[in-house]
């Protein structure tokens, strides 16, 4: 039988479907109101003027020529897509093994209890977790006092760049892990088992079976991380010392002290057209066949 | 037999481009066991699904004792089906799962208790009324399943394939039940299959259908002795099916010329036979007989034997003609033994001609 | 070629380091939450309750609280009806610009918290509903729908398809079979959603930082107090909040995982 053409069509009469309509609209009306209405409005706002401390509606390039125009605009730029796209490959190449061990060395319970502990993390607050690494990563703080009993250190771990590396993967790990582990973990196992069969080395399954096949789940995990190192303050702020400010530090400054809002919606516009530049390219690439 | 209870209008249903149903005329009468066979995707289950109400036709009408059904709601019918899926609801226990129907029609907690207990027990399943579904064997919850459908006491059953998940010595088991239950209760069933045993087994008469097209209706029996045409002939298995031209005719026989010989079969009332033209009949894989020698009859074939396969007490040999036509022979193991059956024999194929179903002419 | 037994010890420490990584900072939180010196550190000074009753005793923690707590049933409940229409819709029916409907109800986590932020901000000084408690619910809604949309579709997938077919079969109309079929189906799911949703709402920051005006929620003022200097009292705010929201989503992952067995029990 056409069992999937039985699932969508609709019992009643095709005029206008209360019911349906009562499932469907929800979203939509809230989305509009309160998710493309306020983007719409912050790319619309990126054009109005701030005249005595008071936003004027208005359709100017003046605060695109402002910021655009300016070096610590592009020097902030270029930091923070260097600062997420490191911890993109950090995260990506840290997180593989654990996924790798998870997916084919553990036992299927071993790795549901895993998923299940790594997803806890992800919905607990990323916040407090920085503040603990403040305090661990510190000057006197835990690493380095345990690292004076061995007579090393102090390092200074905080301010740096390796700071805001730790706040970045406290904040992606997990759930590169949980992409990975998860896109692994649906590969056949009977392909590992050929190609270790006509000879192939573990090291070279790996790069040439495993990761050819779990290449969307993988590139998928990696395009996660970028958007939230990218997009996030609390890391380059806290542990990362904000010299020179990320983007997001960035437009929390001009909105919070400067009242200079629109300023704000140029880079936060930028950086939309960044990410979404950036995610576009990924997927194009997961999906991409392969050339031969 | 009594008016229809169902009426089938030149119905046809149409999904998109596809068609699932082509114009469709079919009476389905009171208390009447009507078994909906063919292929998957056939448009048997789209049959079922528009007499429930599942399904709106796309042209024609609907009836239900004398009733357009087209426009009437699925909940407003009462048409209750038993799913392939059997669609028990997770979250009740068997006791709720059958008291759904009556809990939707109003009738108050204790009566629709009280009944749906009465059912249970008939479907000999009181003692679990109150566990949950999940806990239940697949015999047990096909049992549920008819209970919950039967318990508003509806004019008609409909089934979609509802022993197909079950092991296969639960279904001949099943197909018990459900005869007896039939019988009884007197009430109609339409029963959706793609088993051919199942049908014939339980319907007093099947339809089958083939792309939305009913090729053939009729009681078990006819089907298979004297299949409508070719479509039925194949589908319904165990025959073997010859095409030739015609040699010539008398007032009852008429001689064909196959690849495989020369064979004579009966001339059917009224028609006409054209020296020249092509015909093919059919010979059922039970009415074959096997010989180690060549017969007198006039219908004998030497065959190579190729291979058998047994089925209890009953053999079915696969043999090969000479010119490469395959023969189906369906026999008691006792009469195999009085011939020498191994493969690479050579058995005599042979039956009487009035054993012969010529076919009608195949449809343009 | 190396050993695998090697290897697989390897990979389990490993997998090891990597959850000593991911809990280290939960944990330390919660030890020196409890630890008395100021400059939280080792070795650990004696066990103390004080950061606790400082926090205990500050007014300002409470009504955080109180607005967190508002705004997070309040947001739990929103985005939890959302994301069920969302997921119900998408599950029964095919519609015309599906794909791009699923889109405009999936996108939002997609986009960093500062750009929400500073456009939510931007948008409700502009239609006048800024620094508002219900400000916070509006924009936490709308980043959590998708999260409840997501788990409720993973529950509906489970559903045989044939489900409310069978209650209309049996006399109930669609609005009856919403009710007696496919709600308590789906009421794991639901119940799940509420509680990650509530879990997100009552951990975020950065949008709750920019349109709560007065109506602080916690993290706001942990974010307030972070950024003055460093205080223990965090530790104690913070093991609370990792307490109820690890709670939440334990629940949540709980439920789902027991109607599964439950179901998967053998017939």
């Amino acid at each position: 039988m056409a069992d999937k053409k039985h699932e969508s069509t609709k019992p009643v009469k095709r005029s206008i479907d209360i019911y349906a309509l009562t499932w469907r609209m929800p979203i939509i009306i809230w989305q509009f109101l309160f998710f493309v209405g306020p983007l719409i409005f912050m790319i619309a706002m990126s054009f109005f003027l701030v005249e005595n401390y008071r936003m004027v509606e208005a359709f100017e390039m003046k605060n695109w020529v402002k910021m655009l125009g300016r070096n610590y605009f592009w020097d902030s730029y270029f930091y923070t897509l260097g600062l997420a796209s490191a911890a993109t490959v950090l995260a990506t190449v840290l997180a593989f093994p654990a996924s790798y061990a998870l997916a084919f060395k553990m036992s299927e319970t071993a790795r549901r209890w895993a998923v299940f502990f790594l997803i806890i993390p992800f919905f607990t607050s990323y916040l407090v977790r920085t503040f603990s690494w403040y305090v661990i990563l510190a000057e006197s703080g835990v690493i380095n006092a345990i690292l004076s009993y061995v007579n090393l250190g102090p390092y200074t771990m905080l301010n740096t760049k390796f700071g805001t590396m730790v706040g970045y993967m406290t904040l992606t790990l997990p759930l590169v892990i949980i992409l990975q582990t998860l896109s692994l973990s649906q590969i056949d196992r009977n392909l590992i088992g050929a190609a270790h069969n006509l000879g192939c080395g573990r090291i070279r399954t790996v790069f040439t079976v495993i990761v050819p096949l779990a290449k969307v789940g993988l590139i998928i995990g990696a395009v996660f991380c970028f958007i939230l190192s990218f997009g996030d303050f609390v890391s380059p702020y806290y542990l990362g010392g904000s010299k020179p400010p990320t983007l997001p530090i960035m437009i929390i400054d001009t909105t919070k002290s400067g009242q200079q809002w629109p300023r704000a919606a140029v880079v936060a516009v930028m950086m939309m057209v960044t990410l979404f530049s950036v995610a576009f390219a990924a997927i194009a690439l997961a999906y991409r066949k392969r050339s031969q | 037999m009594s008016d229809p209870l169902v009426e089938l209008d030149n119905v046809v249903k149409r999904f998109g481009e596809f068609t699932a149903v082509q114009p469709m005329n079919l009476e389905i009468h009171k208390g009447e066991f009507l078994a909906l066979m063919g292929s998957s995707g056939c448009g048997k289950t789209t049959t079922l699904r528009m007499l429930a109400g599942l399904e709106k036709p796309s042209e024609g009408e609907v009836r239900l004792a004398g009733r357009v059904m087209n426009d009437v709601s699925a909940s407003d019918r009462d048409t209750p089906m038993v799913w392939q899926t059997l669609a028990l609801f997770p979250f009740l226990n068997v006791r709720e799962n059958v008291e759904f129907g009556l809990k939707m029609r109003g009738m108050a907690a204790s009566e629709r208790r009280a009944k749906a207990l009465d059912w249970l027990d008939r479907l000999g399943i009181g003692e679990f009324a109150e566990r949950d579904v999940a806990l239940l064997s697949g015999g047990q919850r096909q049992r549920v399943a008819l209970a919950r459908a039967l318990v508003t006491e509806p004019e008609i059953l409909l089934l979609d394939e509802p022993l197909s998940a079950l092991d296969a010595h639960l279904v001949i088991r099943m197909q018990g039940v459900l005869t007896k239950l039939q019988r009884e209760l007197g009430i109609t069933f339409v029963y959706v299959t793609h088993s051919q045993s199942e049908a014939f087994a339980m319907a007093d008469r099947v339809v089958i259908m083939s792309n939305g097209v009913v090729e053939q209706v009729g009681a078990p029996r006819d089907i298979y002795r004297a299949p409508a045409n070719r479509f039925v002939a194949e589908f319904v298995g165990r025959n073997n099916i010859l095409t030739g031209k015609i040699k010539s005719s008398s007032q009852k026989e008429i001689k064909v010329e196959t690849s495989a010989g020369n064979f004579t079969v009966p001339k059917g009332k009224g028609t006409t036979a054209t020296t020249g033209d092509q015909l093919s009949f059919v010979i059922a894989a039970d009415l074959v007989s096997l010989t180690g020698s060549k017969p007198k009859t006039e219908n004998a074939v030497a065959c190579e034997v190729i291979s058998e396969e047994f089925v209890g007490s009953v053999v079915t040999l696969y043999l090969e003609a000479p010119d490469g036509t395959e023969f189906k022979a369906q026999v008691q193991q006792r009469d195999l033994d009085k011939v020498n059956a191994e493969a690479g024999k050579t058995l005599w194929v042979n039956w009487a001609t009035k054993h012969a179903h010529v076919l009608p002419e195949a449809r343009a | 070629m190396m050993n695998e037994r090697a290897i697989r010890l390897f990979l389990r420490l490993y997998v090891g380091c990597i959850f000593v990584f991911v809990f280290a900072p939960i944990i330390a939180s919660m030890i020196f939450s409890f630890n008395s010196d100021r400059f939280p550190t080792i070795p650990l000074g004696s066990f103390t309750w004080h950061w606790y009753e400082t926090v205990y005793n500050d007014p300002d923690v409470w009504d955080a609280l109180r607005t967190s707590v508002i705004v997070g049933v309040s947001t739990a409940i929103l985005s939890t009806f959302i994301g069920f229409c969302t997921a119900y819709s998408d599950f029964r029916y095919n519609f015309r610009f599906k794909g791009a409907y699923l889109a405009l109800a999936l996108l939002p986590p997609t986009i960093p918290l500062v750009i929400m932020a500073l456009a939510m901000l931007a948008w409700f000084s502009r239609i006048g509903v800024s620094g508002q408690v219900w400000s916070i619910v509006m924009a936490h809604t709308v980043m959590c729908s998708p999260f409840a949309m997501a788990i409720i579709r993973l529950r509906l997938q489970q559903m045989d398809s044939n489900l409310e077919a069978a209650a209309w079969n049996l006399g109930a109309n669609q609005w009856r079979t919403m009710r007696e079929i496919v709600l308590p189906f789906a009421k794991p799911g639901i119940i799940s959603a509420l509680c990650l949703t509530a879990a997100v709402s009552f951990d975020e920051f950065a949008v709750a930082w920019f349109v709560s005006g007065l109506n602080k929620t916690i993290p706001v003022v942990v974010l307030e107090i972070v950024t003055g200097n460093i205080d223990p009292q965090v530790n104690a705010i913070g093991t609370f909040v990792f307490i109820t929201s690890m709670t939440l989503v334990i629940i949540a992952q709980i439920v789902i995982m027991t109607q599964e067995k439950k179901e998967k029990q053998p017939a």
